[in-house]
């Protein structure tokens, strides 16, 4: 980028473009900042889910789903750790606002699996793959980028129907190895949008 | 408000909770040494706060938009958008 240095003569159009110029140049750090968040939990979502669908079919026992609550114990400091590394991008209001959506997610599918396990049973699969498909529409929404709306849109309604299709069993956490791959792909398609 | 760099810093300032001097400088292409004269000149205006502070052992400076500056920001946007229309 060209050196900005002080000018008091600018016409409107200059200092419009000026705004646009440093806007457009902070969205794009941030959604490349966006970007990694969305492949560290992609990755953590698809080592998790494979090493569980393992257990589970080696043991033959359902009970290695515990092994879920490894997810945010593993990934919120290895987020802190990113933070740090990017320690001089700002915050910016759509980043705090997606970071709301996702802690939300956490919340409900933390308190959803918990109660499932020790008293209702019901379908955790398809109620927590809606409600990644939704998170993820949101961030797309708030982040203006049409690649996370679309994938959201796939990952709830396609993973709903595939959670009702499947049969109850180990075969239901590649519904989340499938989510971790298209969480990844998004991080991946921001990435190269705005590199 | 109307010189390139103290519109660039506030166009930044306006889409953040707030910013550091390295990140401001980075975004702006300017020298140090200039981006510091602007960002006293829109402090002094009540456009911005700053904050002087560490991160870690580094030293830190933080500047933020007032609501007098968002406020003036956004007239200065609709003056210009009146201007060309």
């Amino acid at each position: 980028m060209e050196n900005i240095e002080q000018k008091n003569e600018m016409t409107a159009q200059q200092s419009l473009n000026i705004i646009s110029e440093m806007i457009n140049e902070s969205r794009r750090t941030i959604l490349q900042s966006s970007a990694k968040h969305f492949m560290l939990w992609g990755s953590l979502l698809i080592v998790v889910s494979l090493v569980i669908y393992w257990l589970w079919q080696y043991s033959g026992s359902p009970v290695w789903n515990v092994v879920w609550f490894v997810m945010p114990a593993l990934g919120f400091p290895m987020v802190r750790i990113l933070e740090r590394k990017e320690s001089d991008i700002p915050q910016s209001k759509i980043n705090m606002n997606i970071g709301l959506i996702w802690l939300t997610y956490c919340i409900f599918a933390v308190c959803i699996s918990v109660i499932a396990m020790l008293w209702i049973s019901m379908n955790i699969t398809l109620i927590l793959v809606v409600l990644v498909g939704f998170a993820e529409a949101i961030s797309g929404f708030l982040l203006k980028n049409w690649a996370i709306t679309i994938s959201g849109f796939i990952i709830g309604i396609g993973g709903a129907v595939m959670a009702s299709l499947l049969a109850a069993g180990a075969e239901q956490l590649l519904i989340f190895t499938v989510c971790g791959i298209m969480l990844v792909i998004t991080g991946l398609i921001i990435k190269s949008q705005y590199k | 408000m109307h010189s390139e760099l103290r519109l660039a810093v506030m166009s930044i300032l306006a889409g953040v909770e707030d910013a550091d001097f390295s990140y401001l400088k980075k975004q702006t292409g300017a020298t140090s040494g200039n981006l510091s004269v602007q960002i006293d000149k829109l402090s002094a205006a009540g456009y911005i706060s700053v904050e002087k502070g560490f991160k870690g052992k580094v030293p830190c400076t933080t500047c933020k938009i007032t609501s007098a500056g968002l406020t003036a920001f956004e007239n200065y946007v609709n003056s210009l958008k009146e201007y060309l229309i």
